[in-house]
């Protein structure tokens, strides 16, 4: 194994999953792949409807600067406040 | 050789200083570091010993290959019992010490027993030196490595120091050399401060001949270029780890007043790229810097801009502070996170446990437990500003009733302060958790729950849970070097499938600290980083032994082993909330109320939650109740502990 | 034109690793004091600033050797020390105005930059690119070029002020 030289470790494989250029929906359940244009200040997701702001670490290297916050504070009480009427009734 | 690095042995009670090689067959059981450090507190310490007192013992490493031609390899681990925990004691930090101690002859230090007055160790070249720190007592963190420098007249000196707060015996005192890298976490500082050490220091020019020079450079280039196409480092090398907090917070995985919410809202003026902004306009466009030979360069210089610290130079900051002094007392301010960051550095204390503790103290203030004649008027609400910052300067200095019973440790506190304030206290096994919310994220609430120097992100967090990865390539992940062939799932809501990836992280992070290698040189926060597989031909071409991934992963999970048995020695069963693998109930009972639509409303459902951790210590070789089975010791080569080999 | 090192201490992250590499290719031993380059710090006010050669012009160390042992190799543009002739008297450290002559107490024997043979390793692991090798005239057309955009920019921000006026 220590002298084998060309061999490629598993981790070095992953390399070639990699992707420039977009970046997952912060939605840890959506996790859709963003594409944002070059230049875009905010990225709303098509599958959860969540906003974000994006910043640029480089051209061609996108990021989520954070939330939209008064977008996805809307959506997250909403799911709040149907949840817990779902538990009220499940308990009634 | 790397390999010829020696240990020491010093009793400063006595002065009396003893040096041995490291046996080769020690080398192969426990290679170096943290593991190695496991050991040696194992067979140093007896039962039971008072962690403040001269018989605990204090550990200094570096990895097997720190100081060899391998990138990032500058880890210093340290490793004593903990005041605050009453159990294991472990924390690792970056920078250039653990480096110049190795060129300096040696790897390991053992020190015993506390000196009549203010000392502090000099290593040169082979050569081990008690000296007086009268003069340098009391100095805060940088001060006291500048006045050493002075003391000994040479610039390239590298110290590792406690800062006031060690010396002021509070549970949680950091051990710090640079600027800001920080053995953090369980109050190693405090270990030093009760043994009246201020300092070790070091300066070496010995050679370390590398085994295959030539193979050595070539693969560290490989190496190297594996690490920094990583997209995780390259965004971690322009903005360092604020990164992080900002994508958590961003789905609602960030602790806020104390434990009530799980995001910190609108705080647009702590968001990572505002951090970056602030050292830009200060520091000027190159204003990352890194530990040695690491090319990830995940640390921002800054200074502070405005109130009576302004001008202030320092690094960081790191996400735990924002966690620290930004989210969980939810004063998303950039100054104040900037301030509280270079005070805990200059104090040497654990931001993360300081700043978890003021909110805990804050919501006792909330609820009334703790009231204005507690916190002689200070105004300890959420949301001010002012508090955080000094309650920092009164914890440090065991100012006032608060500061002073804070400085104990969250689960003394809670003694002292009564009522139902231990019911509010997010940790597990005396030390406070880090500022992200685990309740959507069942493998996480593992991880913090079995961790074994306590709640901790450091010691088995499978952090690529919550990426969302396909099944294959999971599976690829976790299923090397040992087969796994159970079950895996891409949802970081699920239960099914996580102890393993505990476990195999658990070994992993074992693994690096065994080796000196940085946490953001493996699979942390990038899938595609390196491990067990990469790691032979590190370890080859540098010292020459030669070890297939396999025997790397069972040095990990034996090195696991030994810090579980100085736990179980120590008092550590599954269910006690003050010293087994449990979580505070407001997990299971209180369920989150904000990020993303599916984060939202979550618990921990403790059922599951029992399983998952039944089927970790069936992974680790454990029984029901938590302890090594004769078997698996049996298997680890550990039957006979403690057996004293060095 | 033989390529020159640069060097551009802003950019230094003060990992030293160009010290690792440097030792490790030289002797294939891990030790900073056998680098050719070193990185100065003050570490208080986040400076690091790598010293090496300039493998000057008019060499001070090649002009003071008593033995004649320093020559500059035109090809590489660098100034080479030739062991067999030097008598280790230590005189071209004690002038070099930069520090870059380096005395090995090991050895017992002045190391300084060769430039690796015209693949200096140091600059092959910079990846920040505080370290490069380039042509030297390209050093200061690239420096003409920054300076030309800064003052642009203040040419304009100054248009902007009288405009207001």
């Amino acid at each position: 194994m220590t002298t084998e030289k060309d061999g490629i470790s598993t981790a070095e494989s992953l390399r070639k999953t990699r992707t420039y250029g977009k970046f997952r929906c912060h939605n840890p359940t959506c996790m859709e792949r963003l594409e944002p244009k070059k230049g875009d200040k905010t990225i709303k997701c098509p599958t959860c409807g969540m906003e974000f702001r994006v910043a640029w670490v480089k051209d061609g290297f996108p990021r989520i600067r954070g939330p939209v916050w008064d977008v996805n504070r809307k959506i997250a009480q909403d799911v709040l406040e149907k949840k817990l009427k779902d538990k009220a009734k499940e308990e009634k | 050789m790397p390999l010829k690095r020696k240990i020491a042995y010093i009793d400063l009670t006595t002065g009396d200083i003893e040096v041995k090689p490291i046996p080769i067959e020690v080398r192969k059981k426990f290679l170096g570091g943290r593991g190695l450090d496991a050991y040696l507190l194992y067979n140093h310490t007896k039962k039971g010993c008072d962690p403040i007192g001269p018989d605990n013992t204090l550990m200094v490493s570096g990895g097997i290959l720190t100081a060899t031609c391998a990138s990032a390899t500058a880890r210093t681990h340290v490793m004593a019992k903990s005041p605050l925990t009453g159990l294991l004691g472990s924390a690792n930090m970056g920078g250039f010490f653990a480096p110049e101690m190795a060129w300096a002859g040696f790897h390991h230090l053992v020190i015993k027993g506390k000196a009549k007055h203010p000392v502090y160790i000099y290593i040169h070249n082979g050569e081990i030196e008690i000296r007086d720190a009268e003069g340098i007592w009391g100095l805060p963190v940088t001060d006291a490595q500048w006045a050493i420098r002075d003391d000994l007249g040479d610039q390239e000196v590298k110290s590792m120091v406690c800062g006031p707060a060690g010396e002021n015996l509070v549970a949680y005192a950091n051990v710090m050399t640079g600027i800001k890298n920080s053995g953090g976490r369980s109050g190693m500082g405090c270990v030093m401060g009760s043994k009246n050490l201020k300092a070790v220091a070091a300066r070496g020019t010995m050679d370390i001949k590398i085994a295959h020079p030539v193979e050595a450079l070539e693969y560290n280039k490989r190496f190297i270029d594996q690490i920094i196409s990583a997209k995780v480092n390259q965004t971690q090398g322009t903005l360092g780890t604020p990164f992080i907090w900002g994508a958590t917070n961003s789905w609602g995985g960030i602790r806020c007043r104390n434990f009530q919410y799980n995001q910190c809202e609108y705080a647009d003026d702590i968001e990572p790229e505002r951090i970056d902004e602030i050292c830009e306009e200060t520091m000027g466009p190159y204003h990352m810097t890194g530990c040695f030979g690491c090319q990830v360069h995940c640390r921002a210089q800054y200074k502070i801009t405005e109130g009576p610290y302004a001008g202030r130079y320092d690094e960081g900051p790191e996400y735990t502070s924002q966690g620290a002094f930004g989210g969980e007392t939810d004063t998303p301010r950039a100054n104040t996170v900037l301030v509280g960051n270079h005070l805990v550095d200059q104090y040497g204390m654990d931001n993360l446990e300081t700043g978890s503790l003021i909110a805990w103290a804050m919501e006792l203030y909330e609820k009334g437990i703790l009231t204005k004649k507690d916190t002689d008027g200070l105004d300890l609400s959420f949301g001010n500003d002012e508090a955080v910052i000094e309650m920092i300067d009164r914890i440090c200095y065991r100012k006032g009733f608060v500061g002073d019973t804070l400085a104990k440790g969250g689960i003394q506190a809670s003694k002292v302060f009564g009522k139902d304030s231990f019911q509010y206290l997010i940790q597990v096994k005396g030390m406070s958790n880090l500022h992200s919310d685990e309740r959507a994220t069942p493998a996480l609430a593992l991880n913090i729950a079995t961790g074994s120097r306590g709640s901790d992100h450091l010691r088995s967090r499978p952090a690529i849970d919550l990426y969302h990865l396909p099944q294959d390539v999971l599976r690829r992940i976790y299923s090397t070097p040992i087969p796994y062939d159970g079950p895996l799932s891409s949802e970081h809501t699920e239960y099914i499938g996580k102890p393993w990836q505990v476990f195999w992280q658990e070994n992993c992070y074992m693994a690096v600290d065994c080796l000196g290698i940085c946490k953001y040189h493996t699979t942390f926060l990038g899938a595609t980083l390196p491990n067990f597989e990469d790691w032979p031909k590190v370890l080859y071409y540098n010292t020459g032994l030669d070890m297939t991934p396999e025997e790397i992963w069972m040095v990990a999970r034996r090195c696991n082993m030994i810090e579980r048995l100085f736990n179980l020695r120590e008092g550590l069963t599954r269910n006690d909330l003050e010293k087994g693998d449990m979580l505070n109930h407001r997990y299971f009972d209180e369920p989150t109320r904000r990020g993303a639509p599916e984060v939202v409303g979550r618990v921990i459902e403790k059922d599951k939650f029992i399983k998952m951790i039944d089927e970790f210590y069936e992974h680790k070789g454990l029984d029901k109740d938590g302890n090594p089975k004769p078997e698996t010791l049996k298997e680890l080569d550990i039957e006979n502990e403690p057996s004293h080999l060095v | 034109m033989a390529k020159a090192l640069y060097i551009d201490y802003q950019k230094c992250t003060g990992c030293r690793l160009c010290e690792l590499v440097c030792a490790v290719k030289h002797d294939g031993i891990s030790n900073p004091t056998r680098s050719r380059i070193k990185v100065m710090k003050w570490e208080a006010e986040g400076l690091y600033i790598p010293m090496s050669c300039q493998q000057c012009q008019d060499a001070p160390c090649l002009n003071v050797c008593p033995v004649k042992a320093i020559s500059r190799d035109e090809e590489l543009g660098r100034v080479v020390v030739d062991y067999d002739v030097c008598i280790g008297c230590r005189s071209c450290v004690a002038v070099c105005p930069f520090g870059a002559m380096n005395f090995n107490v090991i050895d017992k024997k002045v190391i300084k930059c060769d430039l690796c043979d015209g693949d200096p390793q140091c600059v092959r692991f910079c990846d920040v690119n505080a370290l490069e090798f380039v042509s030297p005239d390209e050093i200061s057309i690239g420096k003409k070029r920054d300076a030309a955009g800064r003052l642009s920019k203040a040419g304009r921000e100054a248009g902007v002020l009288l405009a207001e006026l």
